[in-house]
């Protein structure tokens, strides 16, 4: 049987998801939560069916309608696009879950929820997506349909970051159009897979205009730097476990699309005669270390989330940018990694700002007493940002590091332990307040939990199973169908 | 492949005829409905009836009378007249039911619907003219037939603003005419049947005064800065009214004068020798950009939609003067997209103003959670007219972008294209905010919608945005229409 006819169901099914919320919530609440936790459920487990076939070497293709006489909106399943759909789908069935809890006390839940799996629906798109123009489709939608996800709570702070967001988002996106239209001017209708689709004949000061288009379109949802401005406002603004998907996929998606470019739109050998690489490396090592600075001072514990997100992003990009096959490996796990992580770590901010009512580092001092479980799995996965072994992190640093050494380029191997570095000056001060200094007074007033869970049990749930995540995706990096695997056949058979 | 058929003349007529009878049955409220919508069914008919005709590339044609030899009166449907009937009639369908539920109220009722008639049959022969004479004659009694409907109210401002309407189109119809004469003493025809009737030899000088009198002529409706005064202050007019002038006939009257003066009279290749289309591209290129600025600052509902008009209409004519064949796909498919787009929203506020009496924007904080299917209809809109992929919108903005960057420098327009969009989300996205997320403390979920005359063609166009953007490449789709036409024009 073939897997191709199932790739519009896999799209569908979220979009199906969110038309069942509101007449599901007029039954109850719970009925609401079974309904669509089901239908991410078998959305994800589809999406692992997958995972044999690609691993394979097969390549799900399915057209869906025309979009131009030469065009088709298409979907297809490659090593890459499947990395980032399963990455996608569990992150989304952990924050999905995890919500049931945090949205409890919240206005507005069917808004929520629906455009919650709207946003599944867009993203599995552009992971799918078999051409530049389906690409733009899915990423447009996602850009601008999850702007009630980021406004959601709707105070005045959140207001202005989901201004700021949505400005930041349509010029980006006016950018990427303007790129994928002269891509198509200058290429033609082309579908990713085959050979890269520029070629060093064409016109030289097109191609470099296209690619610098690509790159400040997609980096503003990548977070480059000085692109990143409405990161660090709309996370904290957002309700935690969107902060999660915000941070993990959505920023991601951004690092996607520049990969998609780099590798299927230019190919390295035009990379390499354009010479844009390198220029490309260096704003991501400006974007690793500046964002890492800007992240110490921050006292709000999700700001803070969000800079070291932006940074994370720039390894993304600087291992893609050292075209070498173990850094674009490093590379590609990373977004896996990087998503379960700082999932996880948002989810323990979510349960801090629920629980205790903590929005701040400075407020943590001591919290982990009354939190040993949050705070446990925090320092857990604190660790694998930083990149200790053997936790998922370092898998990402250490076939970075690799990379860097292939691309006959140690010196910036400075840069990536530098990262590293910072990680741990913004990310063990925080740690280290939980647990050895005296309680702060929110902390001391806070009422005792007794005989009680921390939090609901659906919230603790999720934070150790992202726990587990990290630690899995770091001892066994290597077993087959998990990223790893993926993003070695990705870098491998990249045209 | 020419037939003679008399459809072409019957699709004016037989709307004509209704349009008198809804005179005649004056204030019986049941046989006005009843002719009101026979003068759009019939029409809609009539003009479906020869679309799988046209798209197999037969040209109906029927000639009514000849006063003198090469001067007459005839009618003649090929695949751009077809586009546009298509898109006027559908639409008229669609605003007649919505004016019934509308105009419940209102005064002179038989006065509204009659000349509201009238327009459909005129829109019409505008697009099935065989000649520049049969054009000029049916834009000239468009002007006069929308007459009645802008001062609808009789109050002094509407009255004020039919002046200046007047004013504005009929020294606009004096161009056209000028045109028109030149034209056959140097072409010797004023057919429109060919990609292009007078000949190089007249002159650059010559030639290029004639362009710019048809485009000052025709630009008058078309809305080109800054000959676009007369739009903004029509606004008083009812709401399908302001729907028939914005996005079913008037202004669109205009642009497709300006495609049948660049592509049928002149004709790309002399176009493309004199080189003055840069200089409408420009124009149009300022007006795009500027009208959108202007909207901005506009916090009268319909006054925002009014500039936003005269904005997207450059799009058409910035998209004819390119001269590229994507680009002139764009533009004319344009002509349905924004039909669409515009027409929800003039729907919506319609359906506002009646149902809350509120008409300025920042009156609508939390209107969402009065009426939020009216609103997700608007959001539809909005996104469109931003360009999101899926809307119709966005296949304007692909084919016209397109079709700029095979121009010389057309990276410029390019630019001006999705500067545009931006532009248009920063005056349509406010909109959205203040109805669903600029609520006041204490709203909640409230539904009390517009009645369902008004809420269910608001709908149907929302839904034919998104299809015009999804499925614009299934056969009868205005896009096939719009490729036969420029294949022709062009010669491919």
């Amino acid at each position: 049987m073939s897997y191709s006819a199932i790739l519009p169901a896999v799209v569908l099914l979220p979009m199906f998801g969110a038309g069942l919320v509101v007449p599901l919530s007029k039954v109850s609440n719970r009925a609401r939560a079974m309904g669509i936790t089901i239908v991410v459920g078998i959305t994800t487990a589809l999406v692992a069916l997958l995972i044999p076939g690609v691993l394979n070497g097969e390549v799900y293709e399915q057209r869906l309608f025309q979009m131009t006489p030469t065009i088709w909106m298409s979907l297809r399943v490659d090593a890459l696009g499947e990395l980032f759909a399963i990455t996608a789908g569990l992150l989304w069935l952990l924050a999905l879950v995890f919500s049931f809890g945090y949205m409890a006390d919240e206005e507005r839940t069917n808004r929520y929820f629906a455009f919650l799996m709207l946003a599944l629906t867009w993203t599995l798109g552009v992971a799918l997506a078999g051409n530049l123009l389906s690409f733009l489709v899915f990423y447009e939608l996602f850009s601008i349909l999850t702007y009630p996800l980021v406004v959601h709570e709707q105070t005045p702070e959140a207001m202005a970051a989901g201004t700021k967001y949505i400005i930041y988002i349509i010029i980006g996106g006016g950018l990427v159009l303007l790129a994928i239209m002269g891509t198509y001017f200058l290429a033609g209708a082309q579908e990713f897979g085959g050979s890269a689709f520029l070629t060093a004949e064409l016109d030289r000061t097109s191609l470099l205009a296209v690619f610098w288009c690509f790159i400040a379109g997609f980096g503003v949802k990548a977070a480059l730097m000085p692109l990143h401005g409405w990161v660090p406002d709309a996370h904290p603004a957002a309700p935690a476990p969107f902060s999660a998907v915000l941070s993990g996929i959505m920023v991601a998606a951004g690092s996607f699309g520049i990969l998609r470019v780099l590798f299927y739109v230019y190919g390295i050998e035009l990379l390499k005669e354009l010479g844009v690489a390198m220029p490309l490396s260096w704003i991501a090592a400006f974007t690793i270390l500046a964002a890492a600075i800007l992240a110490i001072p921050q006292d709000n514990l999700k700001r803070r989330l969000a800079y070291s997100t932006i940074s994370q992003m720039g390894y993304v990009i600087f291992g893609a940018s050292l075209l070498s096959v173990s850094s674009i490996t490093g590379s590609l796990v990373h977004i896996a990694n990087h998503a379960f992580m700082k999932g996880t770590l948002f989810f323990c901010a979510g349960i801090l700002i629920k629980r205790a009512g903590i929005h701040n580092v400075s407020e943590m001092a001591g919290i982990a007493k009354r939190h040993p479980i949050t705070m446990g799995v925090f320092t857990l996965t604190s660790l694998s940002m930083i990149g200790t072994p053997p936790l998922s992190g370092f898998t990402s640093k250490w076939y970075l590091g690799i990379g860097i050494l292939d691309a006959e380029q140690p010196w910036y191997l400075v840069i990536l332990l530098g990262g590293a570095l910072l990680a741990a000056v913004y990310l063990l001060p925080i740690v280290y307040a939980a647990y050895f200094k005296e309680p702060a007074p929110i902390v001391r007033d806070l009422p005792e939990i007794e005989g009680r869970l921390e939090a609901p049990a659906t919230m603790l749930g999720v934070v150790l199973v992202g726990a587990a995540i990290t630690i899995i995706l770091g001892i066994f990096a290597w077993a087959p169908g998990l990223p790893l695997s993926l993003a070695k056949l990705a870098a491998e058979t990249l045209p | 492949m020419e037939v003679v058929d008399i459809r072409p003349l019957l699709a004016p007529l037989l709307s004509l005829f209704c349009g008198i009878l809804v005179f005649a049955v004056g204030e019986r409220t049941w046989w006005r409905r009843f002719w009101s919508l026979s003068a759009a069914v019939v029409k809609l008919a009539l003009v479906y009836s020869m679309l799988p005709g046209v798209l197999d590339g037969k040209i109906y044609s029927y000639s009514l009378i000849e006063f003198t030899p090469g001067i007459g009166l005839a009618f003649r449907v090929d695949a751009l007249g077809m586009f546009f009937a298509i898109v006027s009639s559908s639409l008229w369908l669609i605003t007649t039911v919505y004016a019934i539920g509308y105009m419940e109220q209102e005064h002179e009722r038989a006065r509204f619907f009659g000349f509201f008639a009238l327009c459909v049959s005129t829109t019409v022969g505008i697009a099935f003219a065989e000649n520049l004479l049969t054009l000029f004659l049916f834009y000239e009694m468009l002007t006069i037939c929308t007459y009645p409907l802008v001062v609808h109210e009789e109050t002094p401002e509407a009255m004020k603003a039919g002046r200046k309407y007047l004013v504005y189109t009929l020294l606009g119809g004096v161009f056209v005419l000028l045109g028109c004469a030149v034209t056959f003493q140097w072409a010797g025809t004023l057919s429109l049947s060919t990609a292009g009737i007078l000949p190089a030899s007249v002159g650059k000088q010559g030639l290029s005064l004639l362009f710019a009198a048809f485009v000052i002529g025709f630009g008058v409706k078309a809305a080109i800065m800054p000959l676009h005064g007369w739009l903004p202050s029509a606004m008083v007019a009812p709401a399908p009214v302001s729907a028939l002038l914005h996005a079913v006939a008037v202004v669109k009257a205009g642009a497709f004068g300006i495609m049948r003066v660049v592509f049928c009279v002149f004709g790309v290749e002399l176009l493309r020798d004199l080189g003055i289309t840069v200089w409408l591209a420009a124009l149009a290129s300022v007006t795009i950009v500027l009208a959108s600025i202007i909207a901005m600052t506009q916090d009268n509902f319909k006054r925002r939609l009014a500039y936003s008009t005269i904005s997207q209409l450059s799009y058409i004519v910035l998209g004819v003067a390119l001269l590229t064949p994507l680009a002139a796909l764009g533009a004319i498919v344009h002509i349905a997209n924004q039909a669409f787009q515009k027409i929800t929203m003039f729907f919506v506020a319609g359906a506002i103003q009646r149902t809350t009496g509120r008409t300025n924007i920042h009156e609508l904080g939390g209107i969402g959670y009065q009426m939020p299917f009216t609103m997700g209809a608007f959001t539809v809109a909005a996104l469109g007219f931003i360009g999101v992929p899926l809307t119709a919108g966005f296949i304007t903005k692909w084919y016209l972008s397109l079709g700029a960057m095979e121009a010389e420098n057309g990276w410029v327009f390019v630019v001006v294209l999705i500067t545009s969009s931006i532009l248009n989300a920063g005056y349509w996205l406010p909109v959205v905010y203040m109805a669903f997320f600029k609520v006041p403390p204490g709203t909640h979920l409230h539904i009390k919608e517009a009645h369902w005359t008004l809420l269910i063609p608001t709908l149907i166009c929302a839904v034919y945005v998104i299809l015009l953007g999804s499925f614009a490449e299934v056969p009868g789709m205005p896009l096939s229409l719009a490729r036969t036409a420029v294949e022709f024009f062009f010669g491919l």
